[in-house]
């Protein structure tokens, strides 16, 4: 196993730049997850640190030596692909002991190895099947146990989870961080899905448009996001952000936002323009001694909460009520927004 | 119901006549060309219209004699020679080149991909002559040789173009999977792409042989000593000359028809689509 070093790497294609200079460092064992919008660079990134796609610029090093003059095949990783990528013509077990074939290993060593890495994932009665008699699910632990099977300096995974249905994929994602617990194994996982990013990675990495916008333990992404964008991508519902001003008046702290006033506790943060964020989940609701009212005009059940959607000032707000809560729409609440759950970021950047 | 039911029985009597006068429309010359290669001359002569054929009666003769006394054993060898390293030498550089289009970046990549079948739209009378006098003031005319570099000329175009797109709806992940897995180009063209190409494969080498097989124009004009002769090349020579036997010509024929026959038989379960099932998602 082995550690990640990415410095300085720009791509275009054709006019069109996919990364805008990325860095990036995973330690030797760590869980790091690629996190962003579809055609933010994720895959763009892992396919170069692969050898798959050459950049522009910058450079690759694994364990602190660059790799950028090696191949595929020399810098020793393996892929497991969104779409799986599964050799048809070849059985499970061929195509789980191809990667070892070429690189030589004896042909007792592969049927063990093989046998290993397909009792890890359960799939050891579909050795001898084809892919095109394998269920989804099935496809995509083949996949999983390729990659296993080789001991690489790396595992790329790009967006394994997203062609298996939602039930399956929570189980995989157990598993899957079950499996890295016991290989401790270098990851990098590209994914588009907050919750698989949340869930797995030990380094979440918010890209967008090309860029890195935080790389970050999940706990910090979630609870200090640095940036307007990666406060808007993660959390869901999304977190509630406001345009106004922070007003400091007779030791008294405050945020002017459009139609309403919050009053912020002790802050460092200089007056001025800024905007205010608060997640939904951070809300309560409060009696009439608080001046924060809102008008619902929305509520949807999810289950183990609801969400309201309601009227603040002259902005939207949403925020979640227990499951118990008997609101409806027209209804006229008191909101409350404890000063310790409010994001304050300026020109998009976090600055409390 | 009975209107429909008329409209079926006309339907069906409507398509089986139809069949039935396309296929002979196809099949009669090559019943006729059999059965007149297992009659003795005299029968012919005296019964020119008679289409059956006693089975105690067949004759073997015409074709003893045009394989032996006419040299079509070393015609049949020949064209064999020709058409198959033709065969061999067009896939391997199609598999190569349709790849290199396909799949790789270079600079002259789109002119390239072009210029491939542009090169086939020469007809083949238009290059006949001026190849015909290059290879003579070379002195390399008279050659089984020169005749596959010509069909190779004409063939590489097509399997070309007919490989690139082929290779081009392979998923690109495969080959991805396949560089991670640690096989190098030439390896994850040995080990996925052709494997995963088989039916295009057949199609490709069944075209080609089928083209060196049966060529005549370039046969025509660039062999000169009978031991060159290629089979084409050896009908119109038979049919030709002035003892013009037709049961013999018409053996020629079937010596002449029947490797593609069988060859296509054979091809044709290599010809079915869907290989790459599984690969993907699904």
């Amino acid at each position: 196993m082995a550690a990640l070093t990415v410095q300085g790497i720009r791509k275009r294609f054709g006019k069109v730049p996919a990364l805008r200079g990325v860095d990036l460092q995973v330690a030797d064992g760590e869980f790091c997850v690629l996190l962003g919008p579809s055609g933010c660079g994720k895959s763009t990134l892992l396919s170069i640190v692969a050898g798959l796609t050459a950049p522009d610029e910058g450079s690759i090093l694994f364990d602190g030596r660059p790799v950028d003059h090696l191949s595929p095949r020399e810098r020793d990783v393996a892929m497991v692909f969104q779409s799986y990528a599964l050799y048809p013509h070849m059985t499970v077990a061929e195509n789980m002991g191809f990667g070892l074939r070429m690189r030589r290993v004896p042909k007792s060593e592969i049927r063990r190895s093989v046998l290993d890495a397909a009792r890890l994932l359960g799939i050891e009665n579909l050795l001898d099947r084809k892919p095109r008699d394998l269920s989804g699910g099935q496809r995509q632990r083949v996949a999983m146990g390729r990659a296993i099977v080789r001991r690489p300096n790396l595992f790329l995974l790009d967006e394994p989870l997203s062609n298996l249905d939602a039930r399956l994929r929570a189980g995989v994602r157990l598993e899957l961080k079950r499996i890295h617990q016991q290989l401790r194994g270098t990851v990098v996982y590209v994914t588009h899905d907050q919750v698989e990013a949340l869930t797995l990675g030990e380094q979440v990495v918010v890209m967008g448009e090309g860029r890195i916008h935080q790389a970050d333990a999940p706990e910090r992404i979630y609870s200090r996001p640095r940036s307007t964008f990666v406060a808007r991508f993660i959390g869901s519902p999304e977190m509630n952000l406001y345009r106004g001003q922070i007003v400091h008046e007779k030791g008294k702290n405050r945020f002017e936002g459009p139609g309403f006033a919050v009053d912020i506790g002790r802050t460092q943060i200089p007056a001025g323009e800024a905007e205010l964020g608060i997640r939904p989940e951070d809300i309560r609701m409060g009696g009439p001694e608080f001046s924060l009212t809102a008008r619902v005009q929305l509520v949807s059940h999810l289950g183990a909460e609801k969400i309201v959607n309601a009227q603040i000032g002259n902005a939207p707000i949403t925020f979640c009520v227990s499951k118990e809560s008997r609101l409806q729409a027209d209804d006229r609440v008191y909101l409350v927004m404890p000063p310790e759950g409010l994001h304050f970021f300026r020109n998009g950047l976090r600055v409390d | 119901m009975r209107r429909k039911r008329l409209e079926k029985t006309v339907l069906i009597a409507a398509k089986a006549a139809g069949l039935a006068f396309f296929l002979t429309l196809v099949l009669f010359p090559f019943y006729w060309m059999i059965l007149t290669s297992f009659k003795p001359l005299e029968e012919i002569m005296l019964q020119p219209a008679n289409l059956g054929l006693e089975l105690a009666r067949i004759d073997f003769e015409a074709y003893r004699e045009v394989l032996f006394d006419h040299g079509f054993a070393g015609y049949i060898f020949n064209s064999a020679y020709v058409a198959l390293t033709t065969v061999v030498l067009s896939l391997g550089l199609a598999v190569a080149g349709a790849y290199a289009v396909a799949r790789l970046q270079f600079k002259g990549r789109n002119p390239m991909s072009v210029g491939i079948l542009a090169i086939y739209m020469f007809p083949a009378i238009v290059l006949v002559v001026p190849l015909y006098v290059i290879f003579s003031r070379l002195g390399l005319r008279d050659s089984l040789h020169v005749l596959i570099l010509v069909y190779l000329a004409q063939t590489l175009p097509v399997a070309l173009y007919m490989l690139r797109g082929y290779f081009r709806s392979l998923p690109v992940e495969l080959e991805h999977a396949g560089l991670t897995d640690g096989c190098t180009r030439w390896g994850v063209i040995w080990r996925i792409v052709i494997p995963l190409s088989a039916p295009a494969l057949a199609t490709a080498a069944l075209y080609t042989f089928m083209i060196a097989w049966n060529e005549f124009l370039f046969a025509f004009m660039f062999l000169d000593t009978p031991e060159k002769f290629t089979l084409a090349r050896g009908v119109v020579q038979l049919s030709s000359s002035v003892h013009l036997s037709k049961q013999l010509v018409m053996a020629a024929s079937v010596l002449v028809t029947v490797p593609i026959l069988v060859l296509f038989l054979f091809f044709e379960r290599h010809l079915v689509r869907g290989l790459t099932a599984g690969a993907m998602k699904g």
